[in-house]
C-alpha cells in the first residue's frame, strides 16, 4: 500500500462532522489535506451503522492510546432484544439498516440547506422531507397542523382559536418589542390560546415551560419560515441516514485533493514544541502540517486540560413492527414529546423509505439532554408510546450517552490545534456547522468558507 | 437543460492506478491523458449518448482518490445504477482484490445495480491474467465482462454504450419511476423536482 505523504497543509484526524466540513473547505481553497481516522468507518459519533456493525460497536476499546480519548466516548452502551425470535430476520437483513448515532433534521430553508445547495454537496445526497409532526397531548398523538390549509382543516381548533392563532404567526415580529414577560408558555397563555393551540405553538418551538419568549419566537419562526419548501413540513431528513452528511463533505474534500485513509492504528503521537504541534509520528513515519485539526474523542489527554464533562445527551433507537400512527402511507414522523417541564424528547421515527431500515419494520430515535440514565429518561415516553395491545411492540432497543462536548474549553492548546467537539443536542446542525467556519476562519482568515463548486458541465471540454 | 429523456449514473471502482479514470476521459473526452496527476475538481464527468432514438445521459462517477486507503464513502455507491469493477491485466495484484471490491459492493450498493467487470490495459504486452480467468470472476459474480485498453481506445465505447442500452432496456421494462412527493435532491441542477428545489 501507497505511502502518506509526509508533509501537508492540513491534517486532520477523525471523520466527524465538524471536522469533514473543515477538510472540505481547507481543500476547496487549494490546501494540501491529510484526514485520518483510526476507525475503520466514517464519522465518529456522527456515523450510521448497519445492524449487525451497531451490535459490534465497542465504544469503549480497552487499549489505552493517544488517539482513544475514553472521557469523550460514548456511555452506558447496551442493546437488548426483546423478540427474540425475530432477530435471526433482522440480522439477515443487517446491511438494509442505517442506525445514525446522532440523527438530525435540516429546516429547509436554514443555513445548511443553502450551503449543501452552494457547495455543490447536495448532489451527494438525497433526502426525504418529514410528513407529520407530531406532540404528546393528553394522553395520545395528536398531529401538529403545519401550514394556514392544515390550521383551518384541523377539526381540533376552532373558528376563533384559528384566528387568534393566524394574528399570533403573522404578527410574530411586534411580539417582543411589546412584551412584560420572558416566559413563552406564559405569554402564549396570556394571549388567550387554549391548551390545544398553546401545546401546538410549543411544539413548533421544541419549547419546554422554561423557554424564554425570544428563544420561543425565534424557534417558531424558523419553523414557519421553513414551510413551503420541500414537503408538508419544515424538516428534511438524510436517506440512508445522517451519516451520509460527513461523508459527503469527506467526499468534496476528496475531489478537491484531499487524502483519505481511514482504519489507521499505527499512530503513535502528536508531538509539541513551544506550544506547536510539530508532526505526527507513526509506526512507520513523520508527517508535518501547519495546521492539525482533531475530534476530541480522538485527541491525547495531553493537550486537553481540565476535562470536565457536565452534560451528556441521552439516546435510544428501537426496532418496531409498526408506526406510532399508522397510516395508509409510509410516514417519516417527528414527534416532540413533552418529559416534565423541563425536558422535550425528540423522538425521530423512520421507515424503509428512508433508506435506514428494511420493509415492514420501524427504526425509532429518541434524542434529550441526559437527566439520570437514558433508560431512565425514556422510561415514561416509551411506556405511553410502545405497550398498549394495539400499539407497535419493540423488537430490539439501544441505549447509550452522548458526551455534551460543544461548549466545553481547554487551556493552553497548543497554537496549531484546533478541537472539534463532538455532536450537540440539537435538532439540526447548526451550531455545528458554525464550529466549523470558526476553525477554517482561525486558520484561514480572509478565505473563503465552502464557495459555490464548479459544476461538471462547465469542466468538461468536448461533449 | 439539455434534452435527454433518461439520467444514469455510473460508478467505478477497483484499485489504485488501473485506470479508471483514464477510462472515464477516454470515452467522455476522447483523450488519454498522460501521467498520472489526480483530477482535481472533478466529481463526475457527462456525456449524452443516442440508444435507439433516445438520448440517455451517462453520469459517470470516479473514486477521487479514496480508493488508495481503502476509504471510499458509501455513499459514492447509494443510488448507482451501473458499476464498473476495473482491475489491470498486467498486475495481478489488482485482480486479487476484486473479491473486497465485491464485498464493499455489496454492503452499500443497491443489489440491482448492473455489475461489469473490467480489465483493463490489454496494450501492455506483460499481461499476468488471462482473459479467461477474469471470465471465469465475471460469470461466477454474475457480472459482464470486457477487456479494455483506454490508451488504445479499444472496448471503452462498447463498454459504456452497453451499459447505456441495457440500463435503457431495464427502465423500458420498470416502467418510469413513479413521481414521490417526498423524495427530494436539493441539488440546484436537479431536473427530477425542479420546480421546489430550483434557487433564485
Amino acid at each position: 500500500m501507497d505511502e502518506l505523504p509526509s508533509e501537508v497543509d492540513l491534517l486532520i484526524i477523525g471523520t466527524g462532522f465538524i471536522e469533514s466540513i473543515i477538510s472540505a473547505a481547507a481543500s476547496r481553497i487549494g490546501k494540501s489535506v491529510l484526514h485520518l481516522d483510526p476507525n475503520d468507518y466514517y464519522g465518529n459519533q456522527w456515523g450510521s451503522f448497519n445492524l449487525q456493525a451497531l451490535l459490534d460497536y465497542n465504544p469503549d476499546p480497552s487499549e489505552p492510546c493517544d488517539f482513544r480519548n475514553k472521557s469523550f466516548s460514548l456511555k452506558n452502551f447496551h442493546y437488548e432484544w426483546l423478540m427474540e425470535d425475530q432477530k435471526e430476520d433482522l440480522l439477515k437483513n443487517s446491511r438494509k439498516f442505517n442506525i445514525d448515532l446522532t440523527p438530525k433534521l435540516h429546516y429547509c430553508r436554514g443555513d445548511f440547506v443553502q450551503l449543501l445547495i452552494t457547495s455543490n454537496i447536495a448532489r451527494y445526497s438525497e433526502f426525504r422531507s418529514v410528513t407529520r409532526i407530531l406532540t404528546w397531548l393528553n394522553g395520545q398523538l395528536e398531529l401538529v397542523p403545519c401550514s394556514r390549509s392544515d390550521v383551518f382543516a384541523s377539526q381540533k381548533v376552532s373558528v376563533v382559536e384559528k384566528r387568534v392563532l393566524m394574528k399570533l404567526l403573522t404578527s410574530l415580529d411586534d411580539i417582543l418589542d411589546s412584551e412584560n414577560t420572558h416566559n413563552f408558555k406564559k405569554f402564549l397563555e396570556s394571549r388567550k390560546l387554549s391548551d390545544n393551540l398553546v401545546t401546538y405553538v410549543m411544539a413548533m418551538a421544541g419549547a419546554t415551560e422554561h423557554t424564554s419568549l425570544g428563544e420561543g419566537v425565534k424557534s417558531v419562526k424558523r419553523f414557519l419560515d421553513s414551510l413551503g419548501r420541500f414537503g408538508k413540513t419544515p424538516y428534511l431528513f438524510s436517506m440512508y441516514g445522517s451519516g451520509e452528511i460527513a461523508q459527503a463533505f469527506c467526499r468534496l474534500s476528496a475531489v478537491f485533493g484531499g487524502i483519505y485513509a481511514l482504519n489507521q492504528q499505527n499512530l503513535i503521537s502528536l508531538d509539541s514544541e513551544d506550544n506547536r504541534i510539530t508532526s505526527l509520528t507513526t509506526t512507520k513515519q513523520q508527517i508535518r502540517a501547519q495546521n492539525y485539526v482533531t475530534s476530541l474523542e480522538q485527541c491525547s489527554e495531553k493537550f486537553l486540560r481540565p476535562v470536565k464533562i457536565n452534560n451528556y445527551i441521552s439516546r435510544a433507537i428501537l426496532i418496531t413492527n409498526k408506526s406510532i400512527l399508522p397510516s395508509e402511507q409510509e410516514q417519516l414522523s417527528f414527534l416532540i414529546y413533552p418529559e416534565g417541564t423541563e425536558r422535550i424528547i425528540n423522538v425521530f421515527e423512520l421507515g424503509s423509505l428512508t433508506g435506514t431500515c428494511p420493509k415492514n419494520y420501524y427504526l425509532v430515535h429518541l434524542t434529550s439532554k441526559q437527566v439520570t440514565t437514558p433508560q431512565e429518561d425514556f422510561k415514561g415516553a416509551l411506556g405511553n408510546l410502545f405497550s398498549g395491545s394495539d400499539q407497535p411492540q419493540i423488537i430490539f432497543s439501544c441505549y447509550f450517552s452522548i458526551p455534551e462536548t460543544s461548549d466545553l474549553d481547554f487551556e493552553n492548546v497548543p497554537e496549531n490545534l484546533f478541537l472539534c467537539p463532538g455532536p450537540d443536542n440539537d435538532l439540526d446542525y447548526n451550531s455545528s456547522i458554525q464550529k466549523a467556519r470558526e476553525i477554517f476562519e482561525k486558520m484561514y482568515p480572509d478565505l473563503e468558507f465552502l464557495p459555490r463548486a464548479p459544476d461538471p458541465e462547465e469542466i468538461i471540454i468536448g461533449d | 437543460m439539455d434534452d435527454y429523456k433518461f439520467l444514469f449514473k455510473v460508478v467505478l471502482v477497483g484499485n489504485a492506478g488501473v485506470g479508471k479514470t483514464c477510462l472515464v476521459r477516454r470515452f467522455t473526452q476522447g483523450l488519454f491523458p498522460p501521467g498520472q496527476g489526480a483530477t482535481i475538481g472533478v466529481d463526475f464527468m457527462i456525456k449524452t449518448v443516442d440508444v435507439g432514438n433516445e438520448k440517455v445521459k451517462l453520469q459517470i462517477w470516479d473514486t477521487a482518490g479514496q480508493e488508495r486507503f481503502r476509504s471510499i464513502t458509501q455513499s459514492y455507491y447509494r443510488s448507482a445504477h451501473a458499476l464498473i469493477l476495473v482491475y489491470d491485466i498486467s498486475c495481478q495484484p489488482t485482480f486479487d482484490c476484486l473479491p473486497d471490491w465485491l464485498r464493499e459492493i455489496e454492503e452499500y450498493a443497491s443489489s440491482k445495480v448492473l455489475r461489469v467487470l473490467v480489465g483493463n490495459k490489454i496494450d501492455r504486452d506483460d499481461r499476468e491474467i488471462p482473459i479467461q480467468v477474469g471470465e471465469e470472476f465475471a460469470e461466477r459474480h454474475n457480472m459482464y465482462f470486457l477487456e479494455t485498453s483506454a490508451k488504445e481506445s479499444d472496448n471503452v465505447e462498447r463498454l459504456f454504450m452497453q451499459i447505456a442500452e441495457d440500463l435503457m432496456k431495464q427502465a423500458r421494462m420498470t416502467n418510469v419511476p413513479r413521481y414521490d412527493p417526498n423524495s427530494y435532491n436539493v441539488d440546484s441542477s436537479s431536473q427530477e423536482s425542479s420546480c421546489c428545489s430550483r434557487l433564485t
